[in-house]
């Protein structure tokens, strides 16, 4: 390792708009991504509180059925492929995977830019889907057949998009899977390697292998609409449950493209804010293998109601309980990390422990239905909205805002003022509770789902969900207001390690040098969290 | 900073030969030609010939793996990580099936 000529940081190093869209720099790239997430993010919840504005109360409140269905399939399309998948590989894995490996760069920069761009592009033809023709497509996001082969609206164009915006995803997962094998810095061995970057190597894989089945599911979809082919379109010689199979073989690992970097940041912020070695490392980093291994054989567990055959509903539900095994794995070693800590008690570590409560609910949920009998009855009830939004938002969404606030005086320099953001955070957790535990109670009730209208007896906890959105846009509004004011601050100097971290970020300058580290990063002694051994990091 | 450059534990450099390359295309033309020959000259197989077809094709897959891409000279590893993509797509196609023909 050499040393590096500069000091600046990566801000400062080029200035102009082509110095940025046009960067190699993975640091510059993540916090491209990091702004066109946000944005789509927030278009993401808009429609979200439109949707919860409609069901305030039985009966239409604001719009009709058909855009109420473009709405959900919108907002579905926009967080799922535009913010959820993307969202902490893309921006976090981008900025810190090379900086954690003690390495200056991904292993491939041009491709990580391409990936951006083929990101935007793709993002872009999803929302000229406003623009012409009948609007929006209207199917949800799942784009399920034959309904999606025969409505009007522009389901070719969005599933086009998706294609295109898969590409971004395998690209970026082959830069990691490279870049972990080869870019690690001398004496960084495989269980050397910080827990986020074992995250991200699962990921990676499934971003590698499950992508392009979806990739070609959706160009079906287009052949079926354009040249009338009969894959999936019964009354032409198709199969319906087909289309289902090839969504979900690839949509089903996709739940641990979200979760999975999740995992990982949380196993980075409860070492960092208990003081203490994680416990188990080993067994978080091989269960997230696990996982993504095991989630590639139980994507049936979404097809209960469709009419498939009754063994595989069987095979598929008994599949589906193993991948409970690795997930408690992880839960069981993030609390006992805890125990007998020095707990720090910051905005990032409430994240996490929201993470880990709500994450368990979404979890448990998602037994009651892996297990074939009781999803007969719930199945495509609010009970799987509240289950989706509760792993989703209360687990990645959550990790992702604990990630932001754990890396943020990293990535920009900068502190945000931590009472706030402690305010902000308990507004949003109540919010987000409001929202969606209701959801769970209709589900059971037995109120279906992707209705613009309900029958009077769910107006109790339609309304209350309605309120809980309101309450969580003004946490959500104070969160970001907050880590923009942070930004406006000047000559902050938070040092290089605020909070007392271990892992290799934490040895550079906040913000990172052009080239990562200023100086040779130190690895410690027994694995990235011996807290006991760790290197003294001067300013 | 450059410091990657000789992270070499991963992999061993090495150049083919250049016989090694002729070989490898001459034994992907006459493979080639065998499954032109099996499906357009009728060769008699009725419900194998998909079957062959496939193998055929599996051989050469695994023929432009080992040597153009050069699998061969890499560690076990990346062997085992192919087979692990095998063993995916066998799954998914066995899954299928299995719901297929048990409705």
């Amino acid at each position: 390792m050499t040393a590096v000529s500069t000091h600046l940081n990566f801000f400062q190093t080029k200035k102009g708009i082509f110095s940025w869209i046009f960067s190699v720099d993975h640091k510059r790239i993540a916090l491209l991504y990091f702004y066109s997430l946000i944005t789509f993010f927030l278009v993401g919840v808009t429609l979200g509180l439109l949707m919860r504005y409609e069901l305030l109360n039985p009966g239409k409140d604001l719009v009709e059925a058909k855009t109420y269905n473009q709405i959900f399939t919108m907002h579905g399309v926009i967080m799922i492929f535009l913010f959820i998948i993307p969202s902490i590989p893309a921006v976090f894995g981008n900025f810190f995977l090379p900086i954690m490996l003690g390495t200056d760069d991904v292993s491939f920069p041009r491709l990580n830019l391409l990936s951006w761009w083929i990101y935007v592009i793709g993002a872009l033809m999803a929302l000229s889907t406003l623009l012409f023709g009948d609007g929006p497509a209207d199917t949800g996001w799942t784009f399920y057949a034959p309904y999606s082969v025969k409505t009007g609206t522009n389901v070719t164009m969005s599933v086009l998009a998706a294609f295109v915006i898969g590409f971004s995803s395998i690209l970026t997962g082959l830069n990691f899977i490279v870049t972990i094998h080869r870019l690690r810095t001398p004496g960084m061995t495989f269980l050397k390697m910080p827990l986020f970057a074992w995250s991200l190597y699962a990921t990676s894989w499934i971003q590698l292998l499950a992508t392009p089945i979806i990739g070609i599911t959706l160009l079906m979809i287009v052949a079926e609409r354009v040249l009338g082919v009969g894959l999936f379109d019964p009354s032409i010689g198709g199969d319906p449950i087909l289309y289902q199979h090839l969504f979900w073989i690839y949509s089903h690992p996709a739940v641990y493209i979200m979760a999975l970097p999740a995992f990982g940041v949380i196993s980075e912020m409860l070492p960092t804010f208990s003081q203490r070695t994680i416990f188990g490392y080993k067994a978080i980093a091989f269960s997230s293998l696990a996982i993504a291994f095991v989630g590639y054989f139980i994507w049936g567990h979404h097809m209960f109601t469709s009419g498939m055959s009754g063994t595989a509903r069987f095979v598929f539900s008994m599949l589906t309980f193993l991948v409970a095994i690795p997930t408690a794995i992880k839960v069981f070693n993030w609390v006992a990390t805890l125990y007998k800590g020095s707990i720090n008690v910051q905005p990032p570590l409430l994240y996490t422990l929201a993470f880990i409560f709500q994450f368990m609910i979404g979890g448990f949920t998602g037994l009651v239905l892996g297990a074939l009998a009781t999803d007969i009855h719930l199945h495509d009830t609010y009970f799987v909205v509240g289950h989706f939004h509760y792993v989703m938002f209360g687990g990645t969404g959550f990790a992702f805002f604990g990630a932001l606030h754990y890396w943020y005086p990293k990535i920009w320099g900068k502190m945000y003022n931590i009472k706030v953001a402690n305010v902000a955070f308990v507004i949003f957790f109540i919010g987000f509770n409001m929202l969606y535990f209701p959801m769970l109670i209709a589900g059971l009730m037995g109120m279906p789902r992707r209705y613009y209208d309900y029958l009077p007896e769910f107006h109790l906890p339609n309304m209350i969900s309605t309120y809980g959105s309101w309450v969580l846009a003004v946490g959500l509004i104070l969160m970001l207001s907050n880590l923009v004011a942070g930004l406006l601050k000047k000559n902050q100097n938070v040092g290089r390690n605020p909070w007392n971290g271990i892992t290799l970020e934490w040895q550079t300058l906040s913000p990172p040098p052009l080239e990562n580290f200023d100086r040779m990063p130190e690895i410690p002694l027994n694995g990235p969290y011996d807290f006991e051994h760790k290197p003294e990091i001067k300013d | 900073m450059k410091q990657n450059k000789d992270h070499s534990e991963e992999g061993t450099a090495h150049i083919s030969s250049f016989r090694d390359h002729w070989s490898t295309l001459v034994t992907l033309l006459l493979l080639t030609i065998v499954t032109v020959v099996i499906s357009v000259f009728g060769a008699n197989l009725a419900a194998l010939s998909v079957a062959t077809a496939l193998l055929i094709a599996t051989v050469k897959v695994i023929v432009v793996a080992y040597y153009f891409m050069h699998l061969k000279y890499e560690k076990k590893i990346y062997t085992w990580l192919i087979l692990l993509v095998v063993v995916l797509f066998a799954a998914f196609t066995i899954l299928t099936a299995l719901e297929y023909y048990n409705r």
